[in-house]
C-alpha cells in the first residue's frame, strides 16, 4: 500500500527530549485533548497523524506554548523539555520558543527581505555580535533550509516574492536560524506542490541529525516517509504511539488500522 | 444512467441563442439595477459640481482686491515736526495725522489728471479709501523714517463699496440709500479705472492677513486664524496620535477579552458618534472652568478637539491592526519574539498605512470643526494680532479657520459674505492637501504579505 520504504532506524538509543503526562487541553468548555501522555525522543522525527479536528495541531502548539495567545485555551497536566516543566510559572514562553521553533501550515514570511526574515530571530536573541557573524548565521540557516542556492543572489529581495515552496523553506531556515533544539512543524507541506513537498521532506530528514522534529501531517505517506516515530490521535485521545514501521504495518489498536486503511477519518 | 435521462426530460429543450422568459426577467432586473447605480452616481456628481462651482463662483472674488495707486507726499511738517527722524517721536502722530495726507494726495491726483469732479477737497473723497489705509501708510513710514519728505507711490486699499462696485456687488441703484458713498464717487472710480489708477489685483492679505473690524471688510484676512488652526492641529497631532495608537495597541493586542474591555470598546464606538458640541462643553468645563486655562486659546481648542478625534483614531487604528494577518504574529512568536517585539517589529509597520490615513482623516475632521470652538470662545474673537511666539501661539486668544468663516458669515456687510466663501475655498484646499497626503502615505507604506 505504501510505496515509500519504511525506515527501520534504531531510535531507542536516543534520549527523551519532550515528555508529556496526562495533558488535558480545554477551549472554553470544549475538552480538546484528553489524557495525552507521550515521550518524544531527541534527534528523531515524530509524526502526528489523525483525522481533522483530532487535536494533533492543538497538542503541537502546547509544546511551545503557542496556545498561550488564545485567551480561552487552558492546559493541564505536565509537559517537560529536558526534564523542566514548560508550564512552570517561572518559565518565560519567549525563552521557550527560542528553544522550540515552529514552522506553520501556511508559509508566513515577514514582508521584509529574505535576509531580514532569517536574521530577525538571531537579532532579537543577540546571537550575532557583528555583521559578519550575522551574515554567516543567515547563510548557514539558508543552506540548512536548502534554499541558499536559489536566493543567494537576491538576499535583499522581499521574502514574499518567492514561490510557495521557497517561502516555506525560507520559513524553515528562519526557524533554524535561532538554533532551536526542537522544531515543530504544523502541516508544513499542505500548501505545497509535490516537488516542493519532496524538497521539504528531504530537508526534514537532514534536520533530524541536529534537532528533534515533530511534524503534524494529513498525509500518511508523508508520515511514513519522513518519521521514525508516529503518534495517532483520534477525537482528542492519543490512540497509539510507536515505531512508524510498526504503526503502518502492524497497528495494535483497531482504530489506527481503520484510519491508515482509510475507513475512518 | 436511465434515471438521469428520465429526470432530464422533465426540463423542456430550449435553444441557447434565444433567452427564455426567466433569463430575460433576470437580465432586465440586472440592467435596472445598473441604471439605478449610474443615476445615483450621476446625482452625486451633479451636486458636487453645483457645490464646487457655487463655492468657487462666490468665493473667488475674495482673492482679488481693489487698490488705488496714489503718489503720497509725506509732509515733514506734519509727520516729523522736530525733523530728527526719530521713530519714537514720529509714533506720536496717529493715523489721524496720515488721513489728510492720503486724501489730499488723491485729490491732487484727480486734479492733475484733469478729471472733472464736483468734490472740492480730499475730505470729500475719503469714501473711496479704506479706513485702514492710514494705518498701513503709518506702519510703512515708521518702519522706514527716511521716507519722510519724499513722495511715495502707495497702493491704497480701496473702500469695500468701491471694491464691491468693481465686482458688481454694488451698483448705482443699490447706493441710493447708502450714506457711505455717492454716485459722484462712482463716476470718479469709473474715470480712475480707465487709466489704471484704480485696479484689481491679487489679494495676498486675504490669505496672510488678520481679521478686521465689522466696518472694514476690505482689510480682513484669514492668516491669523490659520495660525490658530495650525497650533490647534499641532496639539491634536501630538496628543491624539500617541494616546490613540497606544490605547488601540493595548486594547487590540494585549488586553484580555472580558466584560471590562467590552465595555470600553462599546464606549469608544459611542464616543465617535457623540455630537461635537458635547465635546465643546466638556472642554469648557474641564479645561477653562476647572483647569483655568486661558479662554479662546488654541491650546484649549486643541485639547478639546483631541477629545473629539481620539475615538476616530482609536477605531481606525484598531481596524488596521485587526487587518494584519495573525500568521505574521504567529511567525514572530514562533521565532521567539516577545509579544511586544511582534507588535512593534511586525504588526505595527504593517498597520501603519491604515493608522496614518485614520489620523489624517481625524485631523481633517478636527480642522473643519466649528461647534466645540463656539463654547471655548474661539468663535467671535477678532483675531487681529499675530501671536508673537510659539508659546503665545498656543496660549494667547485666537480664532480658527472655520470659526473665522462662521464669524464672517454672521456679519452684516455683503463684502464679508464674499470673504466667508473665500475662506471656505482655503479650508477646502487644506482638506484636499491633507487627503492627498493621506493617500500618498498609504501608497508609500503599503506592503503586501
Amino acid at each position: 500500500m505504501y510505496d515509500a520504504p519504511l525506515r527501520k532506524t534504531d531510535v531507542e538509543a536516543n534520549e527523551i527530549k519532550i515528555s508529556a503526562k496526562d495533558v488535558q487541553v480545554y477551549y472554553g468548555e470544549n475538552h480538546a485533548i484528553k489524557d495525552v501522555s507521550v515521550e518524544l525522543q531527541d534527534k528523531t522525527v515524530t509524526a502526528f497523524i489523525g483525522p481533522s479536528g483530532c487535536g494533533k495541531s492543538t497538542f503541537l502548539r502546547c509544546l511551545n506554548r503557542m496556545n498561550d495567545t488564545i485567551d480561552i485555551c487552558r492546559v493541564e497536566g505536565l509537559i517537560s523539555l529536558d526534564g523542566e516543566d514548560i508550564y512552570d510559572k517561572r518559565v518565560d514562553p519567549v525563552q521557550l520558543r527560542a528553544k522550540v521553533g515552529m514552522v506553520f501550515q501556511k508559509p508566513n514570511p515577514f514582508p521584509k527581505s529574505i535576509y531580514d526574515n532569517v536574521a530577525y530571530g538571531p537579532r532579537i536573541h543577540g546571537l550575532a555580535k557583528t555583521k559578519a557573524d550575522l551574515d554567516e548565521i543567515v547563510e548557514k540557516a539558508l543552506r540548512r533550509g536548502a534554499i541558499w542556492n536559489e536566493v543567494k543572489d537576491r538576499l535583499h529581495a522581499p521574502g514574499t516574492g518567492l514561490s510557495g515552496g521557497q517561502q516555506q523553506r525560507l520559513c524553515i531556515a528562519r526557524a533554524v536560524a535561532t538554533e532551536p533544539e526542537v522544531l515543530l512543524m504544523d502541516e508544513p507541506c499542505s500548501a505545497l506542490d509535490p516537488i516542493a513537498t519532496a524538497q521539504v521532506e528531504e530537508l526534514i530528514d537532514e534536520l533530524r541529525t541536529n534537532y528533534s522534529v515533530v511534524i503534524v501531517t494529513h498525509s500518511m505517506q508523508q508520515a511514513a516517509r519522513v518519521s521514525q516515530k508516529t503518534a495517532f490521535f483520534h477525537l482528542g485521545h492519543l490512540v497509539e504511539y510507536g515505531e512508524t514501521s510498526q504503526i503502518f504495518t502492524n497497528p495494535v489498536d483497531s482504530r489506527t488500522e481503520s484510519y491508515i486503511t482509510g475507513r475512518i477519518g | 444512467m436511465t434515471d438521469a435521462t428520465s429526470q432530464g426530460a422533465a426540463r423542456p429543450r430550449t435553444s441557447l441563442t434565444a433567452a427564455d422568459k426567466r433569463t430575460q426577467r433576470r437580465n432586465a432586473a440586472e440592467k435596472r439595477f445598473r441604471l439605478y447605480g449610474l443615476a445615483a452616481i450621476g446625482a452625486g456628481m451633479f451636486f458636487l459640481v453645483v457645490l464646487l462651482s457655487s463655492i468657487i463662483g462666490n468665493g473667488i472674488g475674495a482673492f482679488q482686491q481693489t487698490f488705488i495707486e496714489v503718489p503720497v507726499y509725506l509732509d515733514p511738517a506734519k509727520l516729523d515736526k522736530n525733523g530728527n527722524r526719530d521713530p519714537a517721536e514720529m509714533a506720536k502722530v496717529s493715523t489721524f495725522g496720515y488721513n489728510p495726507l492720503i486724501q489730499d494726495s488723491l485729490y491732487q491726483l484727480v486734479q492733475d489728471k484733469g478729471i472733472a469732479t464736483e468734490y472740492e477737497d480730499g475730505g470729500d473723497m475719503k469714501a473711496l479709501i479704506s479706513a485702514s489705509a492710514a494705518a498701513q501708510l503709518r506702519d510703512r513710514v515708521l518702519a522706514n523714517p527716511d521716507l519722510v519728505g519724499e513722495t511715495v507711490e502707495f497702493e491704497i486699499l480701496a473702500a469695500s463699496r468701491v471694491d464691491g462696485y468693481l465686482k458688481d456687488r454694488v451698483t448705482r441703484d443699490s447706493i441710493t440709500e447708502d450714506k457711505n458713498i455717492d454716485a459722484g464717487h462712482l463716476d470718479l472710480v469709473d474715470a480712475l479705472l480707465e487709466d489704471g489708477t484704480v485696479h484689481k489685483s491679487f489679494n495676498l492679505a486675504f490669505i496672510t492677513g488678520s481679521d478686521a473690524s465689522e466696518s472694514r471688510p476690505e482689510q480682513a484676512g484669514l492668516g491669523v486664524s490659520m495660525l490658530g488652526s495650525l497650533f490647534m492641529m499641532l496639539v491634536v497631532l501630538f496628543l491624539a496620535l500617541p494616546i490613540g495608537v497606544a490605547a488601540s495597541i493595548y486594547l487590540e493586542e494585549f488586553a484580555p477579552q472580558n466584560k471590562f474591555t467590552d465595555f470600553i470598546e462599546v464606549n469608544i464606538s459611542n464616543l465617535a458618534a457623540v455630537p461635537s458640541i458635547v465635546f465643546g462643553i466638556l472642554g469648557l468645563a474641564a479645561f477653562i472652568q476647572f483647569a483655568h486655562l486661558p479662554q479662546s486659546a488654541p491650546l484649549v481648542g486643541g485639547l478639546t478637539l483631541t477629545l473629539m478625534t481620539l475615538p476616530t483614531i482609536v477605531i481606525s487604528t484598531r481596524a488596521s491592526l485587526k487587518a494584519v494577518p495573525p500568521s505574521i504574529r504567529d511567525a514572530a512568536l514562533g521565532v521567539g519574539a516577545s509579544k511586544m517585539q511582534s507588535v512593534f517589529h511586525h504588526v505595527l509597520p504593517l498597520a501603519m498605512p491604515g493608522i496614518l490615513t485614520g489620523t489624517i482623516i481625524g485631523l481633517a475632521q478636527a480642522l473643519g470643526e466649528t461647534a466645540p470652538l463656539l463654547l471655548i470662545g474661539m468663535v467671535g474673537y477678532i483675531a487681529t494680532n499675530y501671536p508673537d511666539g510659539i508659546i503665545s501661539g498656543f496660549m494667547s486668544p485666537n480664532s480658527a479657520m472655520p470659526a473665522q468663516i462662521y464669524e464672517w458669515a454672521k456679519r452684516a456687510d455683503p463684502a464679508y459674505y464674499e470673504r466667508a466663501w473665500g475662506g471656505i475655498i482655503i479650508l477646502l484646499v487644506f482638506l484636499l492637501v491633507m487627503n492627498v497626503i493621506a493617500i500618498v502615505l498609504r501608497r508609500k507604506f503599503e506592503r503586501r504579505w
